[in-house]
């Protein structure tokens, strides 16, 4: 029999047959994804498949028979695994198969409690489905050993198991493998007496799971699942939208009943998350309804808040602004924008303080972590964003990640490159800490904080000394080289040597193997960017990718993690004092004049303040109201005292908040906004992916959508702007910002789109294919220097903090402390090596008190192997600690983003009432 | 199987070896304690939960294990034999009951009342002795007859070991491809039990991109009745080693791991002591020969799970991963352990190779009948007049196995298991239908299988080996698949049931029960056992028939 077709001349289709019909196959495509491609996805039951997960072959439900030649013999093969053969003939549904199928699982209901009706997936369960198609009537075996008597566990805040309903699928095992690469869970025992356990036989909770829930979410039964019983609920609605956790943009599907969101899942056709995601997004959303939610407008008089109608509330704001823009002019005014708000939102909040106040003093956190990415790239290629999508980890040979411990801040993106860890390629860990990823990269190089410079210029001389440039790429699509290689190969290794405190040695085999590697990607976080060398490390990371031409493919790039869901989004609506929305200078009077017609407004020209030179400018007393929107400053910008005093000192402070935070409390006036559960919108992740925002449930009562509450002041203060709805502000949006040109709101799908945008509708995966935004890639040497903090208190404080976050919680977790996350984590602790705590009589558990030359606080001491010597590491999520009253006001000499790595401090052991705390 | 697993083991491999270190920690106390499997977890990052698992998967270091002092072999042939009754009386006036456990099995099928105390093997009449063997005062060795008739390929004894290993000589002087071409030649198919020619796996690993393979020796003998592996790895072990540096030598691996069971001691010490004489004798290690050649071997001591000799379950458990059979692709020879390519071949067929390379493949092919080229060993247990280890070449008839070289039986036998337990029951009146050759057994509805021989007597019940079978499934299946998982279980209870009750077993049922088994099943395990319950239920219907409704 002939099985291919051909075409065109050399292009053959192979072909199978299902029911003796032919069809094309694809290359190396099992049988189970070949029948379901053609016959629907319930075409084969299955048990032990899963949509993300490799085929493992376990249930045997998916057996089909197939013969190699029309009525041939015929064999019957699990299709999950089994590769299509060209020409062979397969019979899905055979009475011989359907039999089996039907054996199968009357075998599996011989160890199962038949209680469906009670149970937590009665009617959303695998089990039953295939029970019922397969058509199991009856069970003939007499009762025999079994299962029925597993205790369940309900230790934990979220997690739960029940394993009388498990059917040793191994969905778990391999989701907390393949998927988190924990390995929190495995199979135990062996044969019939084969059971999942958890650590050694232990608990949930007192198992190392970090509550990503991809198990609960794999599991076909409920065997485990989540106290929100969130596979199984049965919601009035679901509704797709995107998480606000951090800027990696998982999707979720949100399960709401009576108006109230009950559960959370992560959708399988998700191109970020692929039906993953980690405890925050699958199970931190309690917050939303939280009883200590803000519900109605606050004006402070006499020191105390009252409540206020929202009219009473705008024409207060109103009128103070008008007065404060009339008595001391616009300029003594500044906004801070949230990203952690739609795009849309910020928009039309640096419309509100250019158009309507009249002042470019608009800033956003994106100041506070990534302002020295964005700069950074800019000056090396032109453009301030991720080169490449994270998808390309599926194809790249080598991963560099600098300054981003991505298991606890961006979860689903460290999970990936976990994997990728696991898979043994070579991977490059440049941190401080010994965190997660170190452990299973193939190169740790742990420096001194403040000190990535010094390594990034060992890289480039151990890649110059190998001759591993790529000498044609820096030929046709750089400038600057020879003077950088000049500078470069001057250095003397053995001072960066002591200066990094890494083994040169150990930075050559770091350095050889990007270099050599045919496709390298590089990722990088706040332990980059929040340096006083900031912009410059920045700059050393894409000179690190022109050098040896990982730059314009795929599997290559430089891709900031970023760290809220819309900082992308914020500096791309021109929530920047230097740049309006799509990034052009507001200084420039050709952009200029278009801002104006657009706006229908007269703009200044000059630049505005940065958020450090708003504190500095209050304490002048030259700016005498701000407005922040869903941003603690007073918890998580350095130096609290000086900026509580810079706050203090301003007369009118507004701002949007769902809670009291530490900000809240100073402000003048309070507007409740809505958190984005409440919300419509896009925000743009870390990859440049402009995803739509549903709103789930409506805003809590008394509460206003924040992009509405700008648009009300707006009008207020006599600018005609339309109510709040993403579809028009987005198309407003496009109008002015080159690369969001073909992005409609109705057009966004499931997955988003990445921008540039064209006018067509199409995205970008990666940028910089053919040239760079500004014609060449810059070369741009910089010599390492020491943190100024070091500089004038090193001796005196001895040691070095280094701030970082924890898996649990969310920045200043205003959030994620009104869930039960605060049950798994419950406090801000104090990373030390045994030698230190030692030297101080410091025992684990302890309270610490760390004094900088700005205060001091009190903080648990934990003993860890993560950090080396003389460094210490710490959380600034809770209040109790304010951990920020010890950091410096040093930042970045480019983009001022603040030095949160370093800073210099002493420890001893807590006194007083300090100490008692528990 | 979890490629992730596999590769952070291989961060250890075979250096500090994960495997090997869970049967240390269980060496004394039984079973590793829980402060040492967190610290395993940590020193190789592979989770609490999966070292637990590995660790509870093993008879020797599961924690049922704990305190275990003496074990009485539970194999085919020493049950048939009535054998073990008696000792474990005798074995409970030395030993409190719960320091006795059981070993499946230690291949004295030669004179069964075997038992394994100290790290040693005994059978036969040793148990008399066992006051001197606790005081570790009587060396007992075991002796049985070892024969060939026809072509010598695997038993002529080795006298000199540099006068042997020529033939490695000869072989470095051939390209890998010429010495390919010899192995395709000679038609040289695993003796383990698949048949599957040794060529095409050598073939396809050599082809596979990588610098690291593996060539990795199943000495997993874990069929009861069968101990022809335990003779050559004991008498022979420069035949397997030899054999699997040129079978390295062909496919570019230049490490050799030979995975013997925990049940054969004397194996393991032999063995590695021959791997030791090679070294003081320069034969391994770099340049071998003076060439540009390298090996090394390491010897893996497995530790009681008879599903490891199903090949991707023994890479899994070289890799300290649960032994739990793999998917397959892809094949061990694209991505097997530590997920590089890798052939894993039974003990007897690398044994082969030698004579292959020294006479040529053709030679080779001359012996034997048709497909089935080369001789066989054949292992006798002891209801024969003369049990032993009997080399014929392929296709000699099994009258003359039974009749000639066994001597007959000793007392009256009415069917021989012959390829352990997934192997056919052959009623006493089959003999003469059946030559030593794959496709003679397979065309009679049987399975040459290992070649081992074990004798049902006339007395005892059909349906007490058939619970027995079901039971040796169920202890010994993976868990993985749930036909077997469940299947083995199932039927172990039904069978029980009709033993000991008026219960009688639905035939429809147990006909779907090994339907489902057999063709369900993902390995041969769960898919073997229906074999020989089926030839049972054919050949002794009569027997059987009041257990069924």
């Amino acid at each position: 029999m002939n099985n291919t077709i051909t075409l065109k001349p050399k292009q053959e289709i192979k072909l199978a047959y299902i029911d003796n019909i032919p069809y094309e196959i694809k290359d190396g495509e099992t049988i189970l994804s070949f029948v379901k491609r053609y016959k629907g996805k319930k075409a084969v039951p299955t048990l032990c498949d899963a949509p993300n997960l490799d085929p493992f072959g376990s249930c045997r439900v998916c057996s089909v028979d197939v013969a190699l030649a029309k009525d041939g013999p015929v064999k019957t093969q699990a299709s999950c695994h089994t590769p299509v053969m060209p020409g062979s003939f397969i019979y899905p549904d055979s009475d011989r198969v359907q039999k089996l199928r039907k054996n199968i699982v009357e075998l599996v209901l011989t160890d199962h409690p038949l209680d469906c009706l009670t149970c937590e997936v009665n009617n959303n369960c695998e089990l039953q489905e295939v029970a019922a198609r397969v058509g199991v009537r009856d069970v003939r075996y007499p009762a025999g050993k079994n299962h029925l008597d597993r205790k369940k566990d309900l230790s934990h805040p979220y997690m739960t198991s029940d394993f009388s309903k498990c059917i040793n699928c191994f969905r778990c095992v391999r989701a907390c493998d393949e998927v988190q690469g924990q390995f929190v869970l495995s199979m135990a025992g062996r044969g019939f007496d084969s059971h999942i356990v958890k650590g050694q036989e232990t608990t949930f909770n007192l198992s190392d799971c970090v509550s990503c829930g991809a198990c609960a979410q794999a599991c076909p039964t409920s065997a485990i699942s989540d106290v929100f019983e969130s596979k199984s609920i049965v919601a009035d609605k679901k509704v797709r939208t995107i998480c606000t956790y951090c800027g990696v943009g998982c999707n979720l599907e949100v399960a709401v009943k009576g108006g109230i969101i009950k559960s959370i899942q992560a959708p399988y056709d998700a191109e970020v998350n692929t039906g993953h995601t980690c405890l925050k997004g699958r199970f931190a959303f309690s917050f939303y309804n939280h009883p200590e939610r803000i519900k109605t407008p606050l004006i402070k008089r006499n020191g105390v808040f009252e409540e206020a109608s929202w009219d009473e509330a705008y024409d207060f704001i109103a009128k103070e602004l008008t007065r404060i823009k009339t008595d001391h002019g616009s300029d003594f005014i500044a906004g801070i924008s949230s990203a952690r708000c739609t795009n849309e939102e910020n928009y039309l909040m640096q419309k509100f303080i250019r158009a309507v106040i009249g002042t470019n003093n608009i800033d956003s956190c994106a100041r506070v972590c990534h302002s020295p990415t964005a700069h950074g790239m800019q000056e090396t290629f032109g453009t301030g964003a991720a080169t490449n999508s994270i998808v390309d980890l599926k194809v790249t040979d080598c991963i560099m990640v600098i300054g981003a411990n991505a298991t606890d801040a961006h979860p689903v993106t460290g999970a990936k490159l976990k994997q990728f860890a696991l898979s043994g390629k070579p991977s490059i860990v440049i941190d401080p800490r010994k965190i997660e990823l170190a452990n299973y990269a193939t190169y740790h190089l742990q420096l001194r904080p403040g000190t990535n410079v010094a390594l990034l210029n060992m890289m480039f001389y151990f890649i110059i000394e190998a001759g591993l440039e790529d000498k044609n790429f820096i030929a046709a699509r750089t400038e600057g080289y020879e003077a950088f290689r000049k500078n470069i190969l001057k250095l003397d290794m053995n001072e960066m040597e002591r200066i990094t405190g890494v083994d040169r040695e150990l930075v050559k085999k770091a350095a050889i193997a990007y270099a050599s590697a045919p496709k390298a990607m590089s990722f990088h976080g706040l332990g980059v960017t929040e340096h006083s060398q900031g912009s410059f490390t920045v700059m050393q990371i894409a000179d690190l990718a022109l050098i040896t031409g990982n730059i314009g493919r795929h599997g290559v790039g430089v891709n900031p993690l970023r760290g809220q869901n819309n900082v992308q989004g914020a500096a791309d609506m021109g929530c920047q004092p230097h740049q309006g929305a799509g990034y052009y200078s507001v200084s420039d009077s050709l952009n200029h004049e278009v801002y104006e017609n657009f706006y229908q407004a007269k703009l200044p020209m000059h630049k505005g303040y940065k958020i450090p030179e708003m504190f500095n400018a209050s304490l002048d007393n030259k700016l005498k109201a701000m407005w922040v929107i869903g941003e603690d400053i007073a918890q998580t910008d350095p130096n609290t005292h000086k900026v509580v005093a810079a706050l203090n000192n301003l007369e009118l402070f507004v701002v949007q908040e769902l809670f009291m935070t530490e900000t809240a409390k100073l402000a003048t006036v309070i507007l409740p906004g809505a958190s984005f559960f409440e919300k419509s919108g896009t925000f743009t992740n870390g990859e440049r992916r402009i995803q739509a925002v549903h709103q789930v449930v409506e805003p809590l009562k008394g509460t206003k959508v924040d992009g509405q509450i700008i648009v009300d002041i707006m009008n207020k203060m006599g600018y005609a702007q339309p109510d709040y709805h993403p579809d028009n502000v987005l198309k407003e949006i496009s109008q002015i910002v080159q690369f969001f040109e073909g992005v409609k709101w109705d057009e966004l799908g499931i997955n988003g789109k990445q921008w540039p945008v064209n006018k067509g509708g199409k995205g970008t995966q990666v940028l910089h294919t053919k040239g760079f935004m500004s014609g060449k890639g810059k070369f741009i040497y910089k010599d390492f220097a020491e943190s100024q903090e070091l500089i004038d208190h090193g001796k005196e404080y001895p040691y070095i903090i280094t701030t970082n976050r924890e898996l649990e919680h969310y920045n200043c977790g205003a959030m994620t402390r009104r869930t039960k996350n605060v049950l798994i984590n419950t406090e801000d602790v104090l990373l030390i090596c045994a030698e230190d705590a030692a030297k101080h009589l410091i025992n684990d558990g302890d309270m610490v008190c760390v004094e900088s030359p700005r205060g001091k606080v009190d903080v648990r001491a934990k003993i860890t192997d993560e950090v080396k010597p003389g460094i210490l590491s710490s959380t600034f999520h809770f209040p109790e600690v304010m951990l920020n009253n010890i950091t410096s006001d040093v930042h970045d000499s480019e983009a001022m983003c603040p030095e949160y790595k370093v800073v210099a401090c002493t420890i001893r052991k807590s006194k007083g009432k300090y100490k008692e705390k528990v | 199987m979890s490629k992730n697993l596999s590769e952070l083991s291989g961060r250890k491999g075979l250096r500090e070896n994960l495997f090997e270190e869970l049967g240390i920690a269980s060496s004394q106390s039984g079973t590793p304690s829980a402060e040492k499997i967190n610290t395993l977890s940590e020193e190789y990052l592979m989770g609490k939960a999966n070292i637990y698992g590995t660790a509870t998967f093993y008879d020797f270091t599961r924690p049922e294990n704990k305190g275990k002092k003496v074990y009485v072999c539970n194999g085919s042939s020493c049950l048939t034999a009535g054998t073990q009754r008696k000792l474990k009386e005798k074995l409970s006036k030395h030993f409190k009951e719960e320091e006795i456990g059981e070993m499946c099995c230690l291949g004295r099928c030669h004179e069964n009342s075997s038992f394994n105390v100290g790290g040693k093997n005994y059978s036969g009449n040793a148990i008399d002795e066992i006051e001197n063997i606790k005081n570790q005062e009587s060396e007992i060795k075991d002796h049985y007859n070892v024969t060939v008739k026809g072509t010598p390929v695997l038993t002529n004894k080795i006298t000199s070991v540099d006068e042997y290993y020529q033939t490695l000589k000869l072989a470095l002087g051939k390209t890998a491809d010429e010495l390919l071409n010899e192995l395709k030649v000679s038609g040289l198919r695993g003796r383990g039990g698949a048949g599957f020619p040794i060529s095409f796996k050598l073939e396809s690993a050599k082809n596979s991109a990588g610098n690291q393979k593996y060539i990795v020796c199943n000495a997993d003998e874990g069929d009861p009745g069968a101990y022809s592996d335990r003779y050559l790895l004991e008498q022979q072990p420069h035949s397997v080693l030899l054999g699997m540096m040129i079978a390295g030598y062909v496919m570019g691996a230049n490490m050799g791991v030979v995975y013997i069971r925990g049940e054969y001691p004397e194996a393991i010490d032999i063995t590695q002591n021959a791997i030791n004489e090679l070294l003081s004798k320069k034969l391994l290690g770099k340049n071998i020969l003076g060439t540009n050649f390298e090996f090394d071997f390491k010897v893996i001591r497995a530790q009681g799970a008879y599903i490891c000799g199903e090949e991707t379950a023994l890479l899994s458990s070289i890799e300290g991963q649960r032994p739990e059979v793999r998917v397959r692709p892809p094949y061990p020879t694209q991505q097997g352990l530590f997920n590089k390519p890798t052939v894993v071949n039974n003990v007897e067929t690398l044994a082969c190779i030698p004579y292959i390379i020294n006479n040529g493949g053709a030679k080779f092919a001359l012996i034997g009948k048709g497909k089935s080229t080369g001789t066989k060993l054949v292992s006798l247990d002891g209801f024969f007049n003369k049990p032993g280890i009997y080399e014929v070449d392929m296709g000699t008839p099994l009258s003359v196995v039974v009749n000639e070289l066994g001597g007959g039986f000793k007392s009256k036998v009415k069917a021989m298991h012959i390829g352990g337990p997934l192997g056919g029951l052959v009623p006493i009146d089959k003999i003469n239908d059946l030559t030593i050759d794959f496709e003679s057994f397979n065309q009679n509805g049987f399975l040459l299988g290992h070649a081992s021989v074990v004798c049902i007597p006339q007395d005892y019940p059909i349906i007490k080996y058939i619970e027995h079978l079901f039971q040796f499934t169920a202890h010994e299946s993976c868990g993985k698949c749930f036909p077997c998982r469940l299947g083995s279980t199932r039927g172990y209870e039904l069978v029980n049931k009709a033993m000991n009750s008026d219960y009688k077993i639905d035939r429809e049922l147990f006909t779907d029960l090994i339907t489902t088994m057999e063709i369900g099943s993902l390995c041969a395990l769960g898919g073997g056992l229906p074999l020989p319950i089926r030839n049972a239920l054919q050949y002794f219907n009569e027997e059987l028939k009041g257990y069924f409704k």
